[in-house]
């Protein structure tokens, strides 16, 4: 019986994910940086001593990245920054998707006036520009060290809102159909028709907006540290980049320039890796694209 | 039916009011929740200006600013909002100077980019979706997608130091920043016009090509669903030319609900806007943003930040009375 459910959600989830080119692509530019994220610290050593008669050295097989304007490999820091860069944004995006899920949902089911102010609250959040909001909150805790939940809390808090509008909307147009009634008829509960009875529709689009969720979760993030509103991990890329960019001035100078371009190409590699497994995803489960039926 | 639309206006009025105030409740929170006295700066200054004391200093910083220490946020928060009701956004101590002269001044410059990348990124995207998905399936197609793609990988904010580094610190074809040279009296001469429009292309493109890319994958997305649909086939059917078809059909239709969130994405990109302002020092209300929150100057930050949210808002509105213009299914809500 088991084995069953098991091959079912394969067949069901999995191999249309792994046939589509672009979730495919979009797979394993991930898994690269995840495998990167995992076990990379513990292959590739960290020495952030600095080294003045190393400084801006072009990329070798030495320095695969090249080295930064304190003579630090770039490439270790690249690697061991993975790490808080894919943690932070799979923390943002994780929490992002329950909070939206939990008030989309209880803003479809739940009527009235309850439900008014349920929805008054997402449109509040829909409204408000999540960048400039961001940037104040950050300024809020600007002398604070926080750490990883909380930064990923204080991203989320700005991008539950559209996930939690979409998924009311879906909720609206189940809870009338049969087997609702038939649930609400045998009396099994508002937590069994919530959680079980609408949940297990919702499940194949909550995960697409888990991953689409990805990529502003990353920009965000990746913004805070660059603008230095953050306290964090030295290595995470963000900080990198503002190091690169705005401490070590590695734009003005010729020598300088691949300093920031491979933070650059991970920050984007990352990102692009995130859109197509979404984009390719969002072509298999969503009926919109998939065409008629 | 008529009576039934204009009630959908009036409710939908009265329910954005509401989200709005509350709204600007949230951020005039948010805002007085930052550490930090706002009439500190000033105080420094008076007390350098004058040789004074501290405390005295920042005695009449408090006066200047209009802001009893002693007093309640909820008394605050009520003159703020009453204030807010008769047109006023409040008072800069940063700028020392009232925050509608600040926004008079600033608030052209942004909307003048806004509008000008809105205008280029929608002909833009509009043309390259419609044209990828007319040749879906081919290399042009996937050049496009692809490229719109990776464009969309790269956080605006790193594609507006790039576009300022390469081409204004190296090739030095742009100018670092400002609307216009500071040598340069605003005058309504062709030169100045050049000038200010030179300022311009930078913020520009930084605003305008990530939303390119966005209405190009929209635009492809939407006609290759337009072109499956069964009034594509009638016409087909009753010989229509295949270029009547695309463009007075498919092009249209696929068009519409792009339209509608045109506002949205014009209210949004008011506060997307900062960063890219900060970076390129244009003198937006942006740049004035990202400058309140580095001196903690709370009543430019809540004056400015208020604004955005009432321009995303009314957008919305505007882009839900579109909607309910082009699709007669929302009226019957």
């Amino acid at each position: 019986m088991k084995n069953r459910r098991f091959s079912n959600f394969f067949y069901d989830y999995i191999q249309p994910i792994l046939t589509n080119k672009k979730s495919l692509i979009g797979l394993i530019i991930l898994s690269f940086f995840i495998l990167m994220a995992t076990i990379g610290p513990l292959v590739v050593p960290l020495n952030m001593n600095s080294n003045f008669a190393e400084r801006y050295q072009k990329p070798s097989l030495k320095h695969p990245f090249g080295t930064d304007y304190f003579g630090v490999d770039i490439f270790q820091q690249i690697v061991h920054g993975s790490r808080s860069v894919i943690s932070l944004t799979l923390l943002a995006s994780l929490f992002a998707v329950i909070i939206g899920t939990i008030f989309g949902v209880a803003r479809g089911y739940i009527e009235g006036i309850a439900g008014k102010i349920l929805d008054a609250v997402i449109t509040v959040f829909l409204v408000i520009p999540s960048f400039p909001a961001l940037l104040i909150l950050a300024a809020i805790f600007t002398n604070a060290k926080l750490n990883a939940v909380e930064i990923a809390l204080l991203v989320a808090i700005w991008l539950w809102a559209p996930l939690a509008k979409q998924i009311s909307a879906q909720v609206l147009a189940i809870k009338s159909k049969e087997f609702i009634e038939a649930s609400r008829m045998l009396n099994m509960g508002l937590g069994y028709i919530l959680f079980s009875d609408i949940a297990k529709l919702l499940i194949p689009y909550i995960f697409i907006n888990f991953v689409t969720q990805i990529k502003s979760a990353m920009e965000f993030s990746i913004g805070l540290m660059f603008l230095g509103l953050a306290k964090f991990d030295p290595t995470h890329w963000g900080i990198m980049l503002n190091y690169a960019l705005y401490q070590a001035g590695a734009l003005y100078t010729p020598k300088g320039f691949h300093y920031p371009f491979f933070i650059i190409l991970n920050i984007v590699l990352l990102i692009y890796g995130g859109i197509l497994l979404a984009q390719g995803i969002e072509e298999v489960f969503n009926p919109k694209l998939r065409g008629h039926e | 039916m008529e009576g039934n639309q204009l009630r959908y206006i009036v409710d939908r009025l009265v329910y954005l009011f509401i989200v709005l105030i509350i709204a600007i409740s949230g951020v005039f929170v948010l805002v007085n929740k930052m550490p930090g006295d706002p009439a500190y700066g000033l105080a420094v200054s008076i007390a350098q200006q004058r040789n004074m004391q501290m405390d005295q200093a920042l005695e009449i910083a408090h006066k200047i600013m209009g802001v009893d220490p002693h007093e309640s946020l909820v008394v605050r928060y009520f003159r703020f909002i009453s204030n807010l009701f008769k047109g006023n956004f409040g008072y800069s101590a940063f700028y020392q100077t009232s925050v509608n002269e600040i926004i008079a001044k600033s608030l052209p410059w942004t909307l003048f980019v806004i509008s000008l990348a809105t205008f280029v990124s929608f002909m833009v995207g509009i043309f390259m979706g419609a044209f990828a998905a007319q040749k879906r399936g081919t290399i042009i197609d996937l050049i496009i997608s692809t490229i719109s793609s990776i464009i969309q990988a790269v956080p605006p904010f790193v594609l507006a130091v790039l576009i300022l580094f390469i081409f204004a610190v190296r090739l030095r074809v742009l100018p670092i920043g400002g609307a216009y040279p500071v040598d340069v009296e605003p005058s309504f001469s062709v030169q100045f016009i050049l000038k200010v429009l030179h300022h311009a292309i930078g913020p520009m493109f930084a605003t305008a090509i990530p939303q390119m890319a966005a209405w190009t994958l929209a635009m492809r997305g939407n006609t290759s669903q337009v072109m499956e649909e069964d009034y594509i086939r009638f016409a087909q059917a009753r010989g229509l030319k295949d270029s009547v078809i695309a463009n007075k059909y498919i092009k249209n239709n696929a068009m519409l609900p792009l339209v509608a969130s045109l506002a949205i994405s014009v209210g949004y990109m008011l506060g997307g806007h900062t960063l890219v302002e900060s970076i390129f020092n244009y003198p937006g209300i942006g740049f004035y943003f990202g400058k309140a929150i580095a001196v903690r100057d709370f009543g430019l930050l809540t004056g400015l930040f208020s604004l955005i949210v009432i321009g995303v808002i009314v957008a919305t509105f505007i882009a839900e009375i579109i909607y309910a213009l082009i699709d007669p299914r929302v009226k019957l809500k």
